[in-house]
């Protein structure tokens, strides 16, 4: 009685693994997204932050502060121009802000062009190197770039800016 | 009045000089981190020596390496890094045993093994803070370059005199510096805002309200908070707050 108790328990649980291995149908992801053609375009500082990277990494209580209001930030403009499909040139316009980028133009790259997350600046010799904090893909459509200042002697970054820009 | 030009110029390249010696790699560190002083001996009773031994002491104590003056032990030893340039790499955690928060500052010099010769002494150095400490006068960020965004804080919590104690600030007084030590301009007084129930503070980015003479550089500034109280008759009094100084952080 037992064995067969046993055969039939077995004789189940084969019999379970068996159906429920099922090949699954994956949907189609559809075409990648082109981020290099998201980040052209014409883009509008609208909101600036700064953070003590050194108190941040301490836990210090003070660790980041809004400065959009503190200067004319939101005059700030930058265009960035696609030369087919290939990132170009650009050209930034501070109006009455900060120059947060110095160069007014020049080409820009990027370190990747599927998933870039440095964008080159480059005028001549002079050359500034943003980082994207966010994609203006999908429901996004704000431009993240972030911009590290670092001790000249250790390399280690003490702040960093961080600027959102809405497409024009 | 050459001789005289001639001479001051002289006194400031070696002021410039002496800033520069001892050096630090990395140049901020805290009592965790690993750095490596240079010191340049030229000058000192330890020019010309072929060997050198590090003795360093600090808020902490005589550090383990500090065995005996006439004979330092290897582990003090310091690596050549040049012509009269010694080098020491050590992490004053591990060094001395003790938790950062008990590493405050530390001093060094450089002597023969058996003592015969040595530098004069040097420092005190700070390790920068692990933790935070409050202050009256504060800077965000704590440290800045002169074309960063600079934010100068009062504190009324954290004030010491009871003028400061009790003043309402109005505005702040900002003194900008080259690096020659010139003031640059004229001292800026500002208006402050009210950031918090005891906290003023009043921002601004120091390359574009302050311009150095061509060639010069801002190297610091320095600020103070100024405000009203009320004496004791009830009249209305201006006082001003202690001043304290900012020096730039070189950034790339």
């Amino acid at each position: 009685m037992k064995i067969v108790l046993k055969t039939g328990l077995l004789l189940l649980a084969v019999g379970m693994l068996l159906t429920a291995c099922q090949p699954v149908e994956h949907k189609e992801i559809g075409t990648p997204r082109n981020i290099l053609a998201s980040l052209e375009g014409t883009w509008k500082l609208t909101k600036a932050t700064q953070v003590d990277e050194d108190a941040a990494r301490k836990g210090f209580p003070f660790k980041e502060l809004n400065i959009t209001s503190l200067y004319p930030y939101t005059d700030f403009v930058l265009k960035l121009n696609l030369t087919s499909g290939a990132p170009g040139t650009f050209t930034t316009t501070p109006g009455g802000s900060p120059k947060i980028i110095k160069l007014l133009s020049g080409n820009w790259s990027v370190d990747n062009a599927e998933y870039p997350k440095n964008i080159t600046l480059t005028n001549g010799a002079s050359t500034e190197v943003t980082t994207l904090g966010g994609y203006p893909v999908g429901a996004s459509n704000t431009l993240k770039l972030k911009v590290e200042r670092k001790d000249a002697a250790s390399g280690k970054v003490l702040i960093s800016y961080s600027y959102e820009f809405a497409k024009q | 009045m050459k001789k005289l030009l001639y001479l001051s110029f002289l006194i400031t390249i070696g002021l410039a000089a002496k800033s520069q010696n001892p050096t630090f790699s990395p140049a901020t560190f805290t009592a965790e981190d690993q750095v490596t002083l240079t010191f340049d001996v030229t000058g000192s009773g330890m020019a010309g020596a072929t060997e050198a031994y590090i003795w360093l002491w600090g808020n902490a104590g005589d550090s383990p390496l500090n065995t005996s003056w006439t004979n330092s032990p290897a582990a003090a030893k310091m690596t050549a890094a040049g012509t009269n340039k010694w080098s020491f790499t050590f992490t004053a955690t591990v060094l001395y045993g003790l938790p950062p928060a008990a590493l405050q500052n530390f001093n060094f010099l450089v002597k023969k093994k058996d003592g015969s010769a040595q530098t004069s002494n040097q420092g005190p150095f700070a390790f920068d803070p692990l933790v935070f400490v409050p202050s009256m006068l504060r800077i965000f960020p704590a440290k800045v370059g002169a074309d960063d965004v600079v934010t100068v804080n009062f504190d009324r919590t954290y004030a010491v005199s009871t003028d400061e104690q009790r003043m309402t600030p109005t505005t702040t007084t900002i003194t900008m510096f080259d690096d020659l030590g010139a003031v640059v301009g004229a001292p800026l007084t500002v208006a402050v805002t009210k950031a918090a129930d005891t906290r003023w503070v009043k921002s601004f980015i120091p390359s574009l309200t302050f311009t150095p003479a061509a060639g010069r550089k801002l190297t610091k500034f320095k600020y103070k908070f100024n405000g009203t109280l009320l004496d004791p008759s009830g009249a209305t009094i201006t006082v001003t707050s202690s001043e304290t100084e900012v020096t730039f952080t070189t950034m790339q």
